[in-house]
């Protein structure tokens, strides 16, 4: 079992992170008075903890994964335990942040591959609502590229494993200013996100992205943004039924310090009787002759029973560190007894024995609580 | 010739008893949105405005006062109605929205114990909007819109006794 131990350097904008979260709690009473008409729901898993009075809603996450995958002991860790923290500042503003404490328990797995627990500010900004149609973040968000980097919580997710397009390419985390909304046209709406990144100078907490952990895998490619600028858009017909969408990046890596571009489609569609969705990703750029990073993956889910779910996925991608070409072929199963509750287990399985994401069986238990 | 007129007569006597009269159509039950009346939104919204209000994606109105939806309890066959036919979607559908915007910082809009408490709530909130049916209005607030012109009386809870 593995305790976490947490370098110096990560113990500040941490320490920092829960003094603001203990005064936004110790000064939330002074809202009190004028929400006496509140009537809120009770607690529900997957909804958080809220406090009307206060504007506060504490909640979170947490999952128990288990890998066992080719030329590796079979391991069980914590992978996240999270804690989320929202409060509402006045009318107009909004604190969000994410606290996670990533392999904090560890099990099984040879002495040399353990992973070291990080306990990381994941997310940590502020929202402006500036007009009904303009919305502004300031501080460390997830990167709007795809639809699964916004959204990549183990209980939200199909799967245990993460397609490499959603991960491998770019930093998952930016730390710098966004304008993000939603328009309507003939009924239909376009979300939008504009972000400039300048993660030398405003990262909050030196966590590390690293390119192929969510895969399984501990190679030592990392992919945090030195700077970065990009743009998303999706649209999507009523109901959510059908999404499109398209994000363009460009960034600069801390190291190695190179420059890259970025673009990337994404998809979903729900029918009756079963949905689809994929990603995928090109990018051009870093050192002269290294081949373009390019891949993506259609996922199909069929409801088996009423919370039984038969989840397929076929992912190609082509890395340009090291230069290979991987298919990925995985067969999972999705159970969701009741909301905020998954157990998933899977199969991966590919054309060739991969370091990046090796064939094996994978599990998880999640919860959002 | 006599017992023609006679008939004439009578069926004009009685053709508005058979036909649809403008009394009957403003008795129908209807599935509205209502906002406060004293207290007006600097906002003209639409249809998709107001779904987007919602879904929280529209979170302030034009002069900056935040917008407050509110609900009524999951399994009500009114909140079905409203969230088939306004936003769109079915109730899991919501539930699985509603989970991935939590993720994001987002929270569902609030929800109340009954039609009556909707009224009370946002006749007194500012910025606040709710949805009921037509037989709980009065004049405390005022319809933004009409989601749906007809809707089952029974089901609409009208005729129930106030909770609040």
């Amino acid at each position: 079992m593995k305790i976490p131990d947490m370098p110096p350097a990560r113990r500040a904008p941490l320490a920092a992170a829960l003094l603001a979260g203990c005064m936004l709690v110790a000064t939330a009473g002074a809202h009190a008075a004028d929400t006496d008409a509140w009537s809120t729901a009770p607690y529900s898993l997957g909804q958080g903890l809220y406090f009307p009075a206060q504007g506060l809603r504490l909640g979170g996450y947490a999952n128990l994964q288990y890998y066992d995958v080719a030329n590796e002991p079979p391991t069980l860790n914590t992978r996240d335990i999270s804690l989320f923290v929202t409060k509402d500042l006045g009318s107009r503003a909004q604190l969000f942040t994410e606290l996670d404490a990533g392999d904090a328990v560890q099990l099984g797995g040879s002495h040399s591959n353990r992973k070291h627990g990080e306990l990381d500010v994941e997310r940590l900004y502020v929202d402006y609502r500036a007009n009904p149609w303009l919305n502004l973040r300031l501080g460390k968000f997830l990167t709007p590229v795809g639809q699964w980097n916004q959204v990549h919580a183990d209980p939200l997710t199909w799967t245990v494993s993460r397609p490499l397009a959603t991960s491998s390419a770019f930093a998952r985390h930016a730390a710098g200013a966004m304008a993000f909304g939603t328009v309507t046209t003939h009924g239909h709406d376009l979300d939008y996100w504009l972000f400039a990144d300048d993660s030398r100078d405003f990262d909050v907490g030196p966590d590390q992205d690293r390119a192929y952990a969510a895969s399984g895998t501990d190679l030592p490619n990392r992919n945090n943004f030195r700077h970065a600028f990009g743009g998303r858009v999706l649209w999507h017909a009523r109901g959510d039924r059908f999404t499109l969408g398209m994000s363009v990046l460009g960034y600069r890596l801390d190291a190695p310090r190179q420059s890259y571009r970025l673009v990337g489609l994404d998809f979903g569609w729900s029918g009756r009787y079963f949905s689809l969705d994929g990603e995928g990703i090109y990018r051009e750029g870093g050192s002269p002759g290294q081949p373009a990073e390019t891949g993506g993956f259609v996922e199909a889910e069929v409801p088996l029973a009423q919370r039984l779910y038969l989840v397929g996925r076929l992912e190609r991608y082509r890395t340009s560190a090291p230069a290979q070409t991987v298919t990925l072929r995985t067969l999972a199963l999705n159970f969701r007894p009741v909301p905020g509750l998954v157990f998933k287990l899977e199969h991966r399985d590919g054309n060739r024995s991969t370091e990046l994401a090796p064939a094996g069986w994978l599990a998880s238990f999640a919860v959002l609580f | 010739m006599r017992s023609h007129r006679l008939a004439w007569i009578a069926a004009l006597t009685l053709l508005p008893l058979a036909a649809p009269c403008p009394a009957a159509s403003t008795d129908a039950v209807r599935l509205v949105v209502i906002a406060s009346a004293s207290q007006p939104l600097k906002l003209a919204p639409d249809r998709d405005d107001l779904r987007n209000i919602y879904l929280k994606k529209i979170f302030i109105d034009d002069d900056g006062r935040r917008l407050i939806p509110v609900n009524l309890p999951p399994g009500t066959p009114l909140r079905a109605l409203f969230a088939s036919r306004l936003i769109g979607m079915g109730e899991p559908q919501l539930a699985d929205y509603w989970n991935r915007q939590y993720f994001q910082g987002v929270s569902p809009p609030y929800v109340l114990a009954s039609q009556q408490a909707v009224v009370r709530f946002v006749a007194t909130t500012p910025g606040a909007i709710g949805y009921i049916a037509s037989c709980h209005l009065d004049e405390r607030v005022r319809v933004l819109l009409v989601v749906d012109p007809a809707i089952d009386p029974a089901a609409a809870g009208c005729g129930e006794p106030a909770a609040h």
